[in-house]
C-alpha cells in the first residue's frame, strides 16, 4: 500500500501539465537522437543537459530520462528501415528488422518494435517501482568499505560484460579514474595535475568528456561520403502486424523484458549487451533458427524489448545506491548533482516528489513514445533526409554550446575537442571509451570511500574482508575475474566475442 | 633463417596503443612525483593517481605483450584522417575565437567553413544555411531558454 500511495504522489507530479510537457519534449528529442547516426543517447543527453539548467530538478530529470529511453525507441526505426543502427543497442534489430522491411513488412516490424519497447519499458518501470525503494533502504547500511567494494564490483562487472577484452576495458577504466583525480584533492587541498589552469581545479567535467568522446569523436571518424541513406517511409495502414506475427512476438517480448531488466541493473553498456543476449536466446529457443537473419519476428521483438527494459533497469542502482551503471546514467546523475540533489539511498525519503514523480513520468513517457512512434513514423523518417554533410556542422555547434553552457568555460570546450580527438584515436585502435567515462564518474566517490575506509581501519586492508557486505561484493569480483581469465585462456568465442564481431560487421 | 618480412618484427596496432598508454602512465608518475602518497592509515593526495597510473601501465603492458594478434598498423583504416584533421582544425579555430567574436559570428563562420572547406558546398547556400542555423540556435538558447550566450563583438 505504501508503494501505491507513493506512486499516486508521483502521478500527481508527473501528470502536471508542465511536467507532461517536458516529458513529451524529452521523448520527442530522444526519438530524433536515437534515429540520427552520429549522436547516440549519451551525446544527446550531454549536449542537451544545459537546456535543463533553468528548470526545476524534477522537470530536468524527467526530460533527460525521456531523451534516454526515447532514443532506444528511435534507434529501432533507422535499424529497420535503413539498416543503420542510430545507436549501438539497435545493432541486433538491424539484422531481422531490415530483413522484414525488405520483405515488405517494415510497418509490422516497426509496430512490433514499438509495442515490445512499450511493454518492456512499462515492465521495467514496475520492477523499478518495486525494487528501488527497498534496495535504497538496504543501502543505508553501506559505509565507505561497502561503497568501495561496490564500485570495484561495478568496474569488474563492466570489464566482464564488455565486448572488449578484459585488459582493454580495465585500462580504459583506469584511464577514466586517472582523469578523475585531476583537480583539488578535497581531503588535503592539494592541486593535482591542474597546470596552473584555475578551471581544472574543479576537475574534468563529465559532459565535455562524454560529448567529446561520443559526439565529436563519432563525427571525426564519419566523413559524409560514408553516410548514404535511402529513405523509404512505410504507410500507416501497413503498420499492423498479422495475427501470426503477434503470436510469434508474444514470448520474445516477455522474455526480453525480464532479461533486459536484470541485465540493466548490472554496470556496463547493459542495453547493448541485453539486446545481443536476447537475440541469442530467441535463436536458441526458436523452432526455426534458420529464419534468423532472414526476417524472424522474434529477432526484432526480443532485442528491442530487452534494450528498453535494460535502459529502465539501469536507473535502479542510480536511484537506490547513487551508483551509475553506465555513461548515460552517469550524465543523468551529474544532472541531479548540478541541481543540488544527490542520488542515492536518501533520495526516496529526502525528495519523494522528485523520486516518485520521476518513476511515474516513466509510465507516462512509455505511453507517449508509443503514441509518437507509430503514427508519426513517416514524419520522423523524413528527418533522415537531411544530408549528413549539413547535419554534422549543426551537431558540432550544439556540442560547443552544450559544453560551454555547463560552466560558461571555454576550457571545457577545449577539453571536449581534445577528447574528441582521443575518441577518434581510441576508435581506430579498438578501445571502447564507455569504461573511461564510468571511471571518470566514479573516481571521486571511489577515492573518497577508499581513503575513508583506510582511515577508519587505521590503514588495515582487512576492513574490506571483515565487513560481510563488502566481503560478499569482493568475492563476486574474484569470481568474475576468474571467469574472465578462464574465458580468455581457453580463448573460446563466446557471446561477447560474437557481439563484438556483430558490431564490427554492422 | 628469419627473413626481413617475419611477422614478429611487424609493428601492430596494440604495440603502438599500449606504448602510448605506458608513456602516459610514466608521465603521470613524473608529473605527480611531488604529490604525497601518504600512509595506508592516512592516504595522501597522490595515492589514487599513482595507483591508477600503475594499473594503466600494467594493463598497457599486457596489451603490448598480447599485441601480436592485433591488426598491422598499416591495416588500420585511416582514409578519414583528412576529414578528421579538417574538422578538428576548424573547430579549434572556432573555439579559440569564441569568447572574442561571440556566439553569432563564430558559429556562423564555423558552419560556413565546414560546409565550404570540408564538404565543398556552394558558397551562397552555405552562407544562408550557416546564418539561418545560427540564428535559430540563438533564438532557442538565448531567447526561448534564456541561456546566456557569448556576445563577443556584438552588443546584443
Amino acid at each position: 500500500m505504501e508503494v501505491l500511495d507513493s506512486l499516486l504522489l508521483g502521478f500527481s507530479v508527473a501528470l502536471r501539465p508542465d511536467v507532461l510537457f517536458y516529458a513529451f519534449v524529452g521523448c520527442l528529442v530522444g526519438t530524433l537522437v536515437g534515429m540520427l547516426p552520429g549522436i547516440g543517447p549519451l551525446a544527446g543527453v550531454s549536449i542537451l543537459l544545459p537546456l535543463t539548467f533553468g528548470l526545476d530538478p524534477t522537470k530536468a530529470i524527467v526530460m533527460l530520462a525521456g531523451i534516454y529511453y526515447g532514443s532506444q525507441y528511435g534507434g529501432s526505426t533507422t535499424s529497420i528501415l535503413l539498416r543503420i543502427p542510430g545507436e549501438a543497442a539497435s545493432v541486433m534489430t538491424c539484422i531481422d528488422g531490415n530483413a522484414m522491411a525488405r520483405k515488405g513488412r517494415a510497418g509490422a516490424a516497426l509496430c512490433i518494435a514499438a509495442v515490445g519497447s512499450f511493454i518492456a519499458g512499462t515492465f521495467g518501470v514496475i520492477m523499478l517501482t518495486l525494487i528501488a525503494p527497498p534496495l535504497a533502504n538496504f543501502a543505508l547500511r553501506f559505509g565507505p568499505p561497502e561503497y568501495t567494494a561496490l564500485l570495484v564490483l561495478g568496474l569488474i562487472f563492466l570489464a566482464y560484460m564488455s565486448t572488449s577484452s578484459l585488459p582493454r576495458t580495465l585500462l580504459m577504466a583506469a584511464f577514466g579514474l586517472m582523469l578523475g583525480t585531476i583537480g583539488i584533492d578535497v581531503m588535503s587541498g592539494h592541486f593535482r595535475f591542474s597546470f596552473d589552469i584555475p578551471e581544472l581545479g574543479d576537475g574534468i567535467g563529465i559532459v565535455p568528456v562524454a560529448v567529446g568522446l561520443f559526439g565529436l569523436g563519432e563525427i571525426l571518424s564519419t566523413p559524409s561520403r560514408n553516410v548514404k541513406t535511402n529513405v523509404v517511409s512505410p504507410k500507416l495502414r501497413e503498420l499492423l502486424p498479422t495475427r501470426t506475427e503477434w503470436r510469434q512476438s508474444t514470448w520474445p517480448i516477455a522474455r526480453g523484458s525480464v532479461l533486459g531488466f536484470f541485465i540493466g541493473i548490472i554496470p556496463g553498456s547493459a542495453h547493448i549487451i541485453s539486446s545481443f543476449v536476447s537475440y541469442a536466446l530467441e535463436r536458441r529457443l526458436s523452432k526455426h533458427p534458420e529464419e534468423f537473419g532472414k526476417g524472424a519476428v522474434a529477432g526484432v521483438a526480443g532485442p528491442e524489448s530487452a534494450n528498453n527494459s535494460a535502459s529502465t533497469g539501469a536507473f535502479v542502482p542510480m536511484l537506490a545506491l547513487g551508483i551509475p551503471t553506465g555513461p548515460v546514467i552517469a550524465v543523468l546523475m551529474a544532472a541531479l548533482l548540478i541541481h543540488g540533489i544527490p542520488p542515492g539511498p536518501t533520495l526516496v525519503n529526502d525528495h519523494p516528489k522528485l523520486f516518485w514523480g520521476f518513476v511515474a513520468s516513466m509510465y507516462v513517457g512509455n505511453l507517449m513514445l508509443l503514441a509518437l512512434n507509430l503514427p508519426l513514423v513517416g514524419a520522423f523518417v523524413s528527418v533522415l533526409r537531411i544530408p549528413y554533410a549539413y547535419l554534422y556542422p549543426m551537431i558540432i555547434m550544439f556540442c560547443v554550446i552544450g559544453v560551454y553552457q555547463v560552466n560558461n568555460s571555454i576550457v571545457d570546450v577545449w577539453i571536449m575537442l581534445i577528447m574528441g580527438v582521443v575518441g577518434y584515436g581510441l576508435k581506430k585502435f579498438n578501445f571502447d571509451p564507455a569504461p573511461l567515462v564510468l571511471g571518470l564518474v566514479i573516481a571521486p566517490i571511489f577515492e573518497m570511500s577508499l581513503r575513508q575506509s583506510l582511515i577508519m581501519s587505521g590503514g588495515n586492508w582487512h576492513i574490506f574482508l571483515q565487513r560481510p557486505i563488502a566481503l560478499v561484493l569482493l568475492l563476486i569480483c574474484v569470481v568474475l575475474l576468474g571467469l574472465a581469465i578462464y574465458g580468455a585462456v581457453i580463448a573460446r568465442r563466446d557471446w561477447r566475442a560474437k557481439l563484438a564481431a556483430a558490431e564490427a560487421g554492422e | 633463417m628469419s627473413g626481413p618480412g617475419k611477422s614478429a618484427a611487424i609493428l601492430r596496432a596494440d604495440h603502438i596503443a599500449g606504448g602510448v598508454f605506458i608513456a602516459l602512465g610514466i608521465a603521470v608518475f613524473i608529473l605527480g612525483w611531488n604529490l604525497p602518497f601518504g600512509r595506508l592509515s592516512a592516504p595522501g593526495a597522490g595515492m589514487l593517481p599513482k595507483l591508477t597510473a600503475g594499473l594503466l601501465i600494467l594493463f598497457a603492458v599486457i596489451i603490448v605483450a598480447t599485441g601480436a594478434a592485433s591488426e598491422k598498423l598499416s591495416q588500420l583504416p585511416w582514409s578519414d584522417w583528412i576529414h578528421a584533421a579538417l574538422v578538428t582544425g576548424i573547430t579549434a579555430a572556432a573555439v579559440s575565437l569564441y569568447t572574442t567574436l561571440g556566439f553569432l559570428i563564430t558559429m556562423s563562420l564555423l558552419i560556413f567553413t565546414l560546409l565550404v572547406l570540408v564538404e565543398r558546398k556552394n558558397i551562397v547556400g552555405s552562407a544562408a544555411y550557416a546564418a539561418a542555423l545560427t540564428l535559430f540556435a540563438y533564438w532557442l538558447f538565448a531567447i526561448a531558454l534564456k541561456a546566456p550566450l557569448e556576445r563577443g563583438l556584438l552588443w546584443f
